[in-house]
């Protein structure tokens, strides 16, 4: 079971992103979320999510899912973001293990574009 | 204060390039709330020095939905009146996690500047480099040389520069909704820009029950009026815009939300690419984002096709001009061809109507709603951070219920009569 994410109806509004990161520390903030909008190539309007799971980073972009295996040599002609999170440094999604009515991402995201998968 | 805030005031002095720091106290906060509220009464403590004062709303970069607002406070070139300018999009969001509360900005320097905040450090730095540059080209500039794509840039381009009457501060690439002509300001005062990154954390006095409150507000939107709203257009039709759907549908890529806002109230066009594209495309500037149905509208009637009007615009966010005022006065003088009006653009003057009788920037001015009632609303999503736009599609955020959420995010007692008294302040 995981999370099911639609980048073509999200809107990029980060709900999901401060939703996890009070999930992570009681408090509003953004450098512990594991789902993060990828909002880097704003000229070009191209936004997808990212989620960071066990063992896995999961990009959903417009095109569809990307799944690359934590520690897996990634494609070095592949152009890295300046601005690219240190994801790989964060706690993985725990689905909200403790909140009773499951994730909060799921809760908070006004355009039901994450779902349970 | 020490809940939904970083507690600390930036106090700039562009003349000597000296910068101070106050404490923002709780007993401001008790007496005049947030956001406008606090901008406006550090704006009435510095007049003399003609202040700039940007701020983010009590619940600016909460999970109450459409927490996305920043306000820049000061006295309009245009109007004369002491106004407030939305910071939408994620620039009142970055401004809150910026490690500052408020900004205030006084003097002018002796040449160019720009502001750089982040991490609760407010730099000034020269802006020689940036001085000459449009507003993409130096957004561009100050992103490359900071090596952050997210940085928030408010920026202003040749309009600004050189004194337009209608002068625009824009954030990032896009039209803002500063009809106030504070883009004038900015020039006046020789600051190029400024750039804000918020990385910071805001600690929640009452964590657990503010975000059961937070959840039944969004399940509340999301069951009222607003469901469903996506984009430009479909804000247009719920005013009785319909034809704008059709018309600009056949450029639409995807409808876009400021921070933590339901419904996206921006839509981007594809203009030099594939709308239907879904991978990334390799144009490097492939269209525009709207963020404002009004010169759109007046664009539209003046019978340019969709794409003419979208480039015109593209166009005023690169001089850094308001695009409502020059499809005004592009009507006043008859100019129909896009080109043309895009070479009016250094000669165009003020006044305009684009810029309202009121001290809320007409941006979120949708429909036909009584004056009074849409002061109060604007005043009440200024003070708590909510995007105006929103405020007005969403009725389910009362004052009662924006007031008891604020209460229990900051452990102050924030009452109706305070509420009151604010609304009266700001609104003049």
């Amino acid at each position: 079971m995981g999370l099911k994410i639609d980048a073509l109806t999200c809107t990029a509004c980060m709900a999901c992103e401060l939703a996890c990161g009070y999930h992570r520390d009681d408090a509003f903030a953004l450098l512990s979320s594991c789902i993060v909008p990828y909002r880097a190539r704003e000229k070009k309007n191209y936004v997808g999510i990212i989620l960071k799971e066990e063992d896995s980073l999961v990009a959903a972009r417009p095109e569809g899912l990307e799944i690359n295996r934590i520690g897996q040599e990634q494609d070095p002609e592949k152009e890295a973001d300046a601005s690219a999170k240190p994801m790989l440094l964060r706690e993985s999604c725990d689905l909200c293990e403790d909140v009773d009515d499951g994730p909060l991402c799921i809760k908070f995201c006004p355009v039901n574009a994450i779902s349970m998968d | 204060m020490e809940n939904l805030a970083s507690n600390k005031i930036s106090i700039v002095d562009l003349a000597t390039r000296n910068i101070i720091e106050e404490e923002l106290d709780d007993d401001l906060v008790l007496e005049k709330i947030g956001g406008a509220g606090i901008t406006k009464s550090l704006y009435d403590r510095f007049a003399d020095e003609d202040p700039i004062v940007l701020g983010a709303g009590l619940l600016t970069g909460s999970l109450v939905p459409g927490s996305s607002l920043g306000v820049i406070t000061a006295k309009s070139p245009l109007t004369g009146r002491v106004s407030h300018v939305p910071l939408s999009l994620d620039a009142g969001m970055e401004l809150k996690y910026s490690g500052f509360d408020y900004i205030v900005i006084k003097g002018a320097a002796d040449k160019p500047v720009y502001l750089w905040i982040h991490d609760g450090i407010a730099d000034l730095n020269d802006a020689g480099d940036l001085w000459g540059k449009d507003v993409w080209a130096a957004t561009d500039h100050i992103r490359d040389l900071m090596g952050d794509d997210l940085i928030q840039v408010l920026g202003i381009g040749e309009a600004g520069e050189k004194g337009s009457d209608l002068a625009q501060i824009c954030i990032n690439y896009w039209q803002s909704g500063d009809r106030m002509a504070f883009g004038n300001l900015f020039g006046k005062k020789r600051l190029k820009l400024i750039a804000i990154r918020g990385m910071g954390l805001l600690e929640i006095a009452e964590p657990e029950e503010f975000i059961e409150k937070c959840a039944g507000l969004l399940s509340a939107v999301k069951s009222g009026g607003a469901a469903g709203i996506r984009g430009i257009a479909a804000m247009a039709a719920a005013v009785g815009e319909e034809d704008l759907g059709g018309w600009l549908q056949p450029l639409t890529h995807k409808h876009m939300a400021c921070f933590n806002t339901s419904v996206p109230t921006n839509t981007f066009v594809f203009l030099d690419e594939d709308p239907a594209l879904l991978k990334e495309t390799a144009v490097a500037e492939p269209g525009f984002l709207l963020t404002d149905i009004s010169p759109l509208l007046k664009l539209k009637k003046l019978g340019l096709t969709a794409s003419d009007a979208c480039r015109v615009l593209k166009a005023c966010a690169t001089y850094g001009i308001d695009g409502a005022s020059v499809a005004e006065l592009s009507e006043k003088a008859g100019l129909t061809d896009p080109e043309a009006i895009k070479s009016s653009f250094p000669s165009l003057k003020g006044p305009v109507s684009s810029s309202g009788d009121a001290v809320f920037s007409p941006w979120a001015a949708i429909g036909n709603q009584e004056k009074d009632a849409w002061m109060r609303r604007q005043a009440v999503a200024y003070i708590f951070g909510i995007h105006p736009i929103f405020a007005q599609l969403a009725p389910e955020l009362t004052e009662e219920k924006l007031l008891d959420i604020s209460s229990i995010g900051t452990e102050l007692e924030l009452t109706s009569e305070t509420l009151e008294e604010v609304i009266a302040d700001i609104t003049g």
